[in-house]
């Protein structure tokens, strides 16, 4: 990869490309994160705490998941750069048009079916990398080991809404880290 | 079938564009608290609506998995483009995005003066490792259909399938490779490995069997 200045200001084009490219080659709401985390981290465009504000922003506020990117843009880049996600994340979902056209033709294709299965495999993976990536950044000690557990535990349950984990985890946070011990 | 891309449906008159808008503006508003909420929730308008049929709309949700971008964006705009073609899309994609888009800025914005006060700061302290365990329990969730199918399939695609798996995520988290690369080698790996293995080991075991046996 090319070596880059950790200490560049934001170009506004280079920055539309990298959200762009993270879309064009992901798929799920935060398929894109590895892709952005990697490049904005790298280039000193966004923080560790960017990313986990937000997530947490994408988890509770209206409408997909994926929205968690116009969040990360205004936090890196302010209303332009949120306007920018917005459109990098739209354009690409016009290829589901040529992807359904075009699909019918190969769909039962042995190799085209292992080939998706092994990518859906890699996605996976990856997400469960980057949560590794974060968990072992951000969580220094076993009140956020007990967090991170609970609300795994919570999510796993498919019952409890994800606003009401995240209300939870953030009364934990209060009792056990702003409360004066 | 052929109903399936572009055009309209024949035994329907098409829907008004601002049904459309209205439609996904009132799901986009709704859809607090993640994806699956508003998935039930285009599900929900489209069937009362008869503009899709249940199998018709597991299909396109299936379809849509397999090309890049968000999914609960592009189901919005292959629906959107089957009702009304263009215009139908650009209708449906503007009433699920400007108003949650708009709402999910103003919250970022909210919490960026908030986050110094010390009872946020404390509230935060929770609510990121929680993110944390929601996405592992994503993942995880994610990872049951196709492990469960492997299952059924025999234990060595299980293995397979979570060696694919966890490389992935080492490659990514431990040698830092870029995810571009990770998912080209994951498709290629599958391509190679996914095939019907427990066939094929079966028979490997039994050829060197012989073998011995002879």
């Amino acid at each position: 990869m090319n070596p880059v200045d950790p200490m560049a200001p934001i170009g506004p084009l280079l920055y539309f490309w990298l959200f762009l490219k993270a879309s064009l080659l992901s798929t799920g709401g935060l398929g894109n994160l590895p892709f952005l985390h990697q490049d904005l981290i790298a280039r000193g465009w966004a923080t560790e705490a960017d990313f986990l504000v937000a997530m947490a922003v994408g988890q509770v506020s209206p409408g997909p998941n994926g929205l968690w990117t116009i969040s990360l843009g205004y936090l890196t880049y302010g209303w332009l750069g949120a306007g920018l996600a917005l459109i990098a994340i739209t354009l690409p979902t016009l290829l589901a048009l040529v992807i359904v056209a075009l699909h019918r033709r190969v769909e039962t294709h042995p190799l085209v079916q292992r080939f998706t299965l092994g990518i859906t495999l890699g996605v996976i993976g990856l997400t469960l990398g980057v949560a590794w990536t974060l968990f072992s950044t951000t969580v220094t000690d076993w009140r956020g080991v007990m967090i991170t557990l609970g609300a795994l535990a919570l999510a796993l349950t498919k019952r409890v809404p994800i606003v009401l984990v995240l209300a939870l985890a953030a009364l934990a946070g209060w009792l056990l880290y702003g409360a004066p011990l | 079938m052929t109903t399936a891309t572009g055009g309209q449906r024949p035994w329907l008159p098409p829907p008004r564009l601002l049904d459309i808008l209205m439609t996904w503006f009132s799901i986009g508003i709704q859809s607090f608290g993640g994806g699956s909420t508003t998935l039930y929730l285009i599900r929900q308008a489209c069937i009362t609506r008869g503009w899709l049929s249940e199998a018709e709309f597991a299909k396109d949700w299936a379809l849509v998995q397999i090309s890049p971008g968000i999914n609960l964006v592009k189901i919005t705009a292959v629906i959107g483009h089957q009702l009304r073609g263009w215009p139908g899309l650009l209708a449906a994609i503007s009433g699920l995005l400007l108003p949650s888009a708009t709402i999910t800025v103003l919250m970022t914005a909210g919490f960026t003066i908030i986050r110094d006060w010390p009872f946020v700061k404390a509230a935060m302290r929770g609510v990121i490792p929680a993110t944390i365990g929601i996405s592992i329990g994503l993942g995880l969730q994610m990872a049951q259909a196709p492990l469960s199918r492997a299952w059924r399939a025999g234990r060595v695609s299980v293995v397979v399938q979570l060696a694919l798996l966890a490389g992935s995520a080492l490659l990514l988290a431990v040698a830092h490779a870029s995810p571009v690369i990770v998912l080209a080698l994951a498709g290629i790996s599958g391509m190679l490995l996914l095939g019907d293995l427990p066939g094929a080991a079966r028979r490997a075991v039994r050829w060197s069997l012989s073998r011995l046996v002879r």
